[in-house]
């Protein structure tokens, strides 16, 4: 997944490999595009809102992962909280290992190494001496003090989730997706086109989306497509995934300036009656920012769906921070 | 005479580029595009050279966010697509092979495309007489698509991934931004030519309808900001067009039938810190850069009124930075 | 290979002229009833475009013709106005071809019927006005047709059955027809050609099955896509429709010669093969003196063929390989070169060997490489027979590259 959902688009949620010890050469390549068995002893989460939504290629979190695998959340939400998101959301198989969670803020404000001092006290694999004595070789010593005290003050729990106690475990299972059977020289239409588009976009996974690509026999010549008509939008690719924050509209406030429907990127906000599209809504801000009665206001995607109050979100601006801006 | 639009309220409600697309999370170029297509309607045909605008909509399959015909061109085919597609428009109608109507043309390319490697193509395309063949430029300033690299549309002093600030190489961008649209109007006979931003709300969208309306090929370059490649949290980027404006980092004209004027007069004019400061691109500049920069925006600033009195372009302009400055860096 | 059948009374009146190479494309162009020309100078070929030019000018048809800013932007025009639904025509040679590649890479990718020439013209460096292959051959593989022309008729004849076969809706693919230049742009022979009703009966008018129109409906073209979704089935159909093109060709030329009355074989002209068992292969203006040399060669005993290829792609494999079933050994005049091949041989030879490979019992082969647009003579073409005879009767080839217009030792 991680070469085929590229390029990096800012709110687009990314899956990273990193393989250390000795790798095989065949194992990394499947692991550009998709894990092919169980794989993963380690999933690193940055930010507890990428537990609610699959990638865009429909990968989940836990896609991949051996049955033990160690999760490590950066959050401020608790183990038990976690594990609730992690049930209805992310997993679709058998989990038998270990979670742990860590607050980056409470390290100096860096993220990756309170998170790397939690991942090896949940693995096992590497000692504190051994990371430390890492650390002082690439000329880290600033951040030593991170990594020694997410290792100590980070405790792993043990979770064990059967996959037929999960909803999603059942919708991925499920159907195989009915498609129309194509002849050669059986050039689609807008309408055949569609039912393509809509079995695509319903899959619960990358192979179920790999299931649901037509044939080459049902294509027409000349990488024809078809757009939406006017006014609709387009089915093939929705965006609620990239959310951090949601915008929510206090109606009474509102003076219907249509400001936000101007300026949405994604065009998300209706114009008639001012209203969100949360099937299309990324979460910038933007509408927020400019509304001017300050009738909209940024809820945490994690508090909208949940009722979750996670204060550990990774902003831009924090991200920006850790690139060294 | 040109239908202009007069209040936000009055916006044309169809988006023809629509939702549903792997666009950043507060994509200045998303938003002009949208305008875009409700100034131009259904009888529109978008060509779309190799950029953000092109990668960004589609990048899976069976996803299409164009609810008007559209088609792919390469990174410096831009003016070509255009001159193509409106040439087969023309003559399958004088030949009567399709039936006679407006139809608009637009192609919708990035700075990369039109100021670099597809500069004479655009030229090309701007020397013709097809009405209602469109070039807008969406200038985020860099090769965004890539990942950002300095494109000749970069300012000064920016950071991009080929023009890094480090400890030798201090400046970032050691280029002056080249302004596109002032020769495109050099060119003889051009009907329209403008330059906007996301500011005010209807400016970009009726100064589209104009150049549509001009009868000849028309270009318009709108300063796009591009939360990725300018390093600023995404709900800021309507915020930032505003802020170009007014420190006259941007400056919005209009050159139409020969007559020049600019369209937004800041009473004010802030500070250009308030503008670089808060972008992570501008973030390694030292106080007597970012002083430079102010004095070369001054500096411009005083070519900019004159042409708007004398209601003609007159060259040149652009203010070099001081070599002792330079040297700095 | 039909026999010589009576021509039927419907046949248009023909008119004769003399006329170079590029003044009679001019003619098919225009009876063709382009309705785009997007045009740039390069010698040799733009003496299509002058007269073209003229044409438009003078009202004997109308077409948009656009003067690009570079051949690149000249391949994209035409395609562009391909796909809106303009039936159109580009050109170019050598270096302006090589400029234009990215352009004529997404036209076959993209599959739309654009028809251009190629005056083939040795690339740079240094510059050269003489006649080599390579810029041709820089398009092999992208899933444009070639037909490869031998004189000013043939080139007339391959433009206007282009067009049917490009725009035939088992095809769509775009369509070079490749003539040599010099040879054929520039030098003047007697040519024939339909009348423009003859023309419009043989050609149906250009119906693109998804037209770049907002008339049709929103059809978005060439999205980016993510090749573990989509990318094999794409390529596919450009496979798939130039395997189906054989048919489409072969359809085409017979249905012209019921028009014009003149009847070619469509893929390969064979030459004295009958009882031969040497032949020269090879393709393009310079056949006629191969043919001439083995003529010469006759009188003095030694009976070798010649086979021209009509089309470079599809590459009329079964066709070679049928030509050749008796042949013992077979030279190539081979007006390329491919520097590092294996064996170090001209592009065309690879082209060849490559076909014969499945055969059975292989006849040996000699490259005889033309290249730096020096003009072989016919004593080079006898030279070449001889080699070739003498490589049968010894059943084996000492030398298998030979560069017969070079000074100097042959390395």
């Amino acid at each position: 997944m991680r070469y085929d959902d590229s390029p990096e688009r800012d709110h687009i949620p990314h899956l990273f490999y990193a393989v250390f010890g000795n790798p095989t050469i065949d194992v990394m390549l499947h692991e550009e595009v998709e894990p092919v068995g169980h794989v993963f002893s380690a999933i690193v989460v940055l930010d507890s809102s990428m537990l609610l939504h699959p990638t865009s290629q429909r990968a989940l979190v836990f896609d991949g992962a051996k049955r033990d695998a160690v999760l490590v959340v950066n959050t401020s939400l608790s183990a038990e909280q976690i594990i609730r998101l992690v049930r209805k959301y992310s997993l679709a198989e058998d989990w038998d290992g270990k979670l742990v969670t860590i607050r980056a803020k409470d390290y100096d404000g860096d993220l990756a190494f309170p998170l790397l001092g939690a991942l090896a006290k949940a693995l096992w694999i590497v000692s504190l001496d051994d990371l430390i004595a890492a650390l002082d070789t690439l000329g880290l010593n600033k951040k030593i003090d991170s990594v020694r005290r997410a290792y100590e003050e980070s405790k792993p729990v043990a979770v064990k989730i059967r996959a037929e106690e999960t909803d999603l475990a059942r919708k991925r299972i499920g159907e195989r997706v009915e498609l129309p059977v194509p002849t050669r020289g059986g050039w689609w239409d807008a309408a055949t086109y569609e039912k393509y588009q809509r079995a695509a976009a319903e899959a619960q996974s990358y192979s179920q989306r790999i299931g649901a690509m037509p044939r080459w026999e049902a294509l027409a010549p000349g990488l024809i497509e078809f757009g939406p008509a006017p006014g609709k939008r387009n089915i093939g690719f929705k965006t609620s995934f990239s959310r951090y924050l949601r915008p929510v509209i206090r109606i009474e406030k509102c003076t219907d300036c249509k400001l936000c429907h101007i300026y949405c990127p994604d065009g998300a906000v209706d114009f008639g009656r001012i209203k969100i599209n949360y099937d299309y809504c990324q979460g910038c801000g933007i509408c927020a920012q400019i509304c001017p009665p300050k009738a909209i206001e940024m809820v945490g995607e994690l508090k909208a769906k949940e009722g979750l109050n996670e204060e550990e979100v990774t902003t831009v601006a924090g991200a920006l921070r850790e690139y060294g801006y | 005479m040109t239908a202009l639009i007069a209040s936000v309220k009055e916006v044309p409600a169809v988006d023809y580029y629509t939702s549903g697309r792997r666009t950043c999370a507060g994509c200045g170029p998303a938003i002009t595009y949208r305008l875009l297509s409700k100034a131009a309607g259904p009888n529109t045909v978008f060509l779309g050279p190799t950029s953000c605008m092109y990668v960004a909509n589609g990048h899976q399959y069976l996803t299409s966010p164009y609810a008007v015909p559209w088609y792919h061109t390469q990174l410096g085919g831009g003016g070509a697509a255009g001159i193509g597609t409106a040439a087969a428009f023309r003559a399958l109608m004088a030949k009567r092979k399709r039936k006679n109507e407006d139809v608009n043309v637009i192609v919708y390319g990035g700075d990369g495309g039109f100021a670099d490697i597809g500069f004479a193509g655009l030229s090309m395309g701007m020397s013709y007489d097809y009405k209602r063949l469109l070039f807008v430029l969406n200038d985020n300033e860099s090769y965004a698509n890539t990942g950002i690299q300095a494109s000749s549309t970069t300012p000064w002093g920016a950071t991009t991934t080929f023009t890094p600030s480090g400890k030798v190489r201090r400046i970032g961008n050691v280029r002056l931004k080249k302004n596109v649209a002032l020769t495109v109007a050099a060119h003889p006979g051009v009907k329209y030519v403008a330059t906007a931003t996301l500011h005010p709300p209807l400016d970009f969208i009726n100064k589209a309808r104009k150049a549509l309306d001009s009868a000849g090929p028309s270009f318009i370059e709108v300063l796009t900001p591009c939360p990725k490649g300018w390093f600023f949290d995404p709900k800021d980027t309507v915020g930032f067009a505003k802020l170009a404006l007014e420190t006259r980092a941007w400056v919005s004209w209009e050159y139409a039938d020969g007559e020049f004027s600019l369209t937004y007069k800041p009473r004010k004019f802030t500070p250009v810190k308030k503008y670089l400061r808060p972008q992570g691109r501008f973030s390694h500049l030292i106080d007597k850069q970012v002083d430079e920069i102010q004095r070369m925006i001054d500096d411009e600033w005083k070519y900019w009124e004159e042409m708007d009195r004398q209601k003609r372009i007159i060259l040149p302009w652009t203010s070099a930075p001081n070599r002792a400055i330079v040297a700095l860096a | 290979m039909s026999t010589q059948a009576t021509v039927p009374k419907t046949v248009i009146l023909r008119k004769n002229y003399i006329w170079t190479g590029t003044r009679s494309v001019a003619e098919a162009v225009k009876i063709a009833d382009v309705d785009v020309i997007a045009a740039y100078p390069i010698r040799p070929y733009t003496g299509i475009m002058n007269d073209l030019a003229k044409m438009v000018a003078e009202g004997e048809f109308h077409s948009e013709i656009v003067v690009a800013d570079s051949e690149h932007s000249q391949f994209e025009i035409a395609k562009h106005a391909s796909a809106v639904g303009a039936r159109t025509f580009v050109g170019s040679s050598g270096v302006g071809l090589a400029y234009a590649t990215e352009a004529i890479a997404v036209t076959a990718l993209g599959q739309l019927p654009v028809v251009a020439v190629a005056g083939c013209r040795a690339l740079d460096d240094p510059g050269n006005f003489g006649m080599e292959w390579n810029d041709v051959f820089l398009f092999r593989d992208f899933g444009w047709l070639v037909s490869w022309a031998k004189d000013a008729q043939e080139a007339l004849d391959m433009t206007l059955v282009a067009y049917r076969v490009a725009e035939d809706r088992r095809v769509l693919l775009p369509h070079f027809v490749a003539m040599d230049g010099a040879a054929i742009t520039h030098v003047s022979t007697p040519v024939e050609t339909p009348t423009k009703e003859g023309a419009t009966e043989f050609l149906p008018p250009y119906k693109p099955p998804f037209p770049l129109d907002p008339a049709y409906g929103a059809v978005t073209k060439a999205q980016h896509i993510a090749p573990s979704l989509i990318g094999p089935e794409q390529r596919k159909l450009v496979d798939f429709s130039m395997k189906n093109s054989s048919v489409v060709i072969r359809e085409a030329w017979e249905e012209y010669f019921k028009h014009v009355g003149r009847q070619y074989s469509p893929f390969l002209q064979s030459t004295f093969m009958e009882d031969a068992d040497i032949a020269l292969v090879s393709m393009g203006a310079y056949t006629k003196d191969a043919i001439y040399a083995a003529k010469k060669l006759r009188d003095r005993g030694i009976k070798a063929g010649v086979i021209r290829l009509r089309y470079w792609r599809p590459f009329p494999a079964d066709e070679l390989r049928n030509a050749l079933q008796d042949a013992k050994a077979l030279g190539v005049l081979d007006f390329s070169y491919s520097m590092g091949s294996p064996d170090f041989t001209g592009a065309f030879f690879t082209d060849v060997r490559s076909a014969l490979y499945q055969v059975g019992s292989k006849p040996l082969m000699i490259d005889f490489v033309l290249v730096g647009g020096r003009e072989p003579k016919v004593r080079h073409f006898e030279k070449a027979i001889r080699l070739v005879q003498e490589a049968a009767q010894r059943g084996k080839v000492t030398k298998i590259v030979h560069w017969l217009t070079l000074r100097g030792e042959d390395v």
